[in-house]
C-alpha cells in the first residue's frame, strides 16, 4: 500500500502511456488490429446509448398492453421496437424490466462488480461503478436516493435488485405529470439513465 | 475471505460521488476497447450459442477471457486499493498483467514503450491488422453470450419457497453477494431454462448450467436494526446457492 503517500502527480498520463503502449503492441502482435478499439467505441456511441431505453420506456408508457408485455418478456417486448441491431447482444442476451408504480419504486445496483443492461443503457456511468454507492445502496437505499435528491414517500416500497446472476435489470419510471398528449418521441426525450437504474424519477417538462 | 465479495452493507463509507460520465479520462475508453476486443476474441466462443467461428479469426489471440477473468482480477486486489484505484485504473492493471503473465507481451517491452508514450503522447499506434478480427468482436457485441445452455432440468425450488442461502466456502470468485450468505427469503421468481458460468468456481459451486431465481428477501433480517424500513432486496441467486429453509432449520 503505498498510493496514499508515493502517489505519482502524472498518474493519469502514466496511465494514458501504458494503455496506448498495451494496445500498440497488441496490434504489431496481431492481437487486434489499428481499427478494433475505434470500432467498439464507435459501436457504443452509435448503437447501444440510452437513447433505445428512452425509446421503450415512451412505448410503455403510450401503450399499456406493451408495458405488461415488457415486465413479462423483456426480451420479446423489445425485439418489437424499431432499435439497432444488437439488443439481445452483449450484455443484453436477458434484458429484464421493473416497472415503477405509485405504490413501488425500483432501484438496480450490482455488489458484486458492475453488471449492467449495455443495449438499452448504454454503459454505466461512474457512480454506477463506485463501491461506495454498491456498498451503502444494499443497506441504506433511502438515503442514497435521497442524498441524489429523490426523496421517496414512507410508504411507497423500495426495491432494490442486486446483479448478481444472469439478468440485466433496468426501470421503467412513472410517467410523469403534465406529459398528456406528448408523442412517444417528446416522451423519449424525457427519460433519463438515472430514472432507468433507478435513482431519480423523470422530472415534469412543467416544472 | 474478500471484502470484494462482501461490499453490500459496509459502513463508514461517506458520501458517494455521482460522477455521471462514463469515462473520466480518454485513456479509459482504450481499456475499454481492448477488454471489449478480447471478451470477443475468446477461444471459449465457439462453444457459445452463435457458434462463432473463432478458430478462423486470424487473431494471435488464443486465451480464454469473459466477464469472470475481469472479476477474477478485480477481487484479487489488496481490498484498500479496491476503493483508492478508479474503476478504469483496475482495468488497466488487470488486463495488462494478463498478457504479461501469459506470454503474449513483456513487462519489459511495455515499459519501454509506455516511455516512449510518455515521453511523446503524440506518436502514432502502429497501423494494420486483418479486419476479420475487428468483424468477429463487432458480431460479439451483437450476437453476444447467452449463459443459458442446455436442456431446462426441473428447479429444486418452487415460487414462495423458503429457501436459506448456503455459506459456500470462500473461493477466488463467485456470484453470492456475501450479504445475502446464510439469509433466509423467498423465492419469487423462477427463470426458464438453465444458466451456465463462465467458468466453474469450484466448491463456491456455479459453472455447470443450473436454475436461477429471484430471491426476495426482507433487509431486517439481513441488516437487523439498521434495516430501513420499507425496502426490500432481491439476488439472483444460482441454484446451487439455495436450500430449503427446513432442511437448514433441522
Amino acid at each position: 500500500m503505498t498510493v496514499q503517500f508515493g502517489y505519482p502527480e502524472d498518474r493519469e498520463a502514466r496511465s494514458a502511456a501504458r494503455v496506448r503502449a498495451l494496445e500498440a503492441l497488441l496490434i504489431e502482435k496481431g492481437v487486434i488490429t489499428d481499427a478494433t478499439v475505434d470500432k467498439v467505441l464507435g459501436y457504443f456511441e452509435a448503437d447501444m446509448t440510452p437513447l433505445n431505453g428512452a425509446k421503450i420506456v415512451a412505448r410503455a408508457w403510450t401503450d399499456a398492453e406493451f408495458a405488461e408485455r415488457l415486465v413479462k418478456d423483456t426480451p420479446a417486448a423489445v425485439a418489437e421496437l424499431d432499435l439497432p441491431v444488437g439488443m439481445d447482444g452483449a450484455e443484453g442476451e436477458h434484458l429484464q424490466a421493473v416497472a415503477n408504480t405509485p405504490g413501488v419504486h425500483n432501484l438496480v445496483i450490482c455488489t458484486l462488480c458492475s453488471c449492467f443492461p449495455w443495449p438499452v443503457l448504454g454503459l454505466p456511468p461512474y457512480w454506477y461503478k463506485d463501491p461506495t454507492f454498491r456498498a451503502r445502496a444494499a443497506r441504506e437505499p433511502r438515503v442514497v436516493l435521497k442524498e441524489t435528491g429523490l426523496d421517496l414517500d414512507p410508504s411507497v416500497e423500495l426495491r432494490v435488485w442486486d446483479s448478481s446472476g444472469h439478468s440485466r435489470w433496468f426501470v421503467v419510471p412513472q410517467r410523469p405529470a403534465g406529459t398528456d398528449g406528448m408523442t412517444e418521441e417528446q416522451l423519449a426525450a424525457l427519460v433519463t439513465t438515472e430514472s432507468m437504474i433507478g435513482i431519480a424519477e423523470v422530472p415534469s417538462p412543467a416544472a | 475471505m474478500k471484502l470484494q465479495h462482501h461490499l453490500g452493507g459496509l459502513e463508514n463509507l461517506g458520501p458517494v460521488t455521482y460522477e455521471p460520465r462514463v469515462f473520466v479520462e480518454d485513456w479509459e475508453q482504450r481499456v475499454f476497447g481492448i477488454h471489449v476486443a478480447m471478451m470477443g476474441l475468446s477461444a471459449h466462443l465457439g462453444d457459445a450459442v452463435p457458434q462463432y467461428p473463432i478458430e478462423d479469426v486470424p487473431t494471435a489471440f488464443s486465451s480464454v477471457w469473459t466477464w469472470a477473468d475481469l472479476r477474477k482480477g478485480a477481487e484479487a486486489m489488496h481490498p484498500f486499493a479496491y476503493f483508492q484505484y478508479r474503476y478504469y485504473e483496475k482495468w488497466l492493471g488487470g488486463i495488462g498483467g494478463f498478457f504479461v503473465s501469459q506470454g503474449y507481451i513483456t513487462e519489459e517491452e511495455l515499459e519501454a514503450k509506455a516511455a516512449e508514450y510518455l515521453q511523446d503522447p503524440g506518436l502514432d499506434l502502429p497501423e494494420g491488422g486483418d479486419e476479420r478480427i475487428d468483424d468477429q468482436v463487432i458480431r460479439y457485441l451483437r450476437e453476444g453470450d447467452s449463459p443459458r445452455q442446455g436442456p431446462a432440468t426441473s428447479p429444486a425450488f418452487a415460487v414462495g419457497d423458503l429457501v436459506t442461502v448456503k455459506d459456500v466456502p470462500p473461493t477466488e470468485h463467485t456470484r453470492l453477494p456475501g450479504n445475502l450468505r446464510g439469509r433466509t427469503g423467498t423465492v419469487e421468481r423462477v427463470f426458464e431454462g438453465d444458466y451456465g458460468y463462465f467458468c466453474s468456481t469450484g466448491p463456491d459451486g456455479i459453472g455447470e448450467p443450473m436454475p436461477v431465481y429471484a430471491v426476495r428477501f426482507e433487509p431486517t433480517d439481513i441488516w437487523g436494526e439498521l434495516a430501513e424500513p420499507g425496502a426490500v432486496l432481491y439476488g439472483e441467486l444460482y441454484q446451487a446457492y439455495l436450500t430449503h429453509a427446513m432442511e437448514e432449520q433441522q
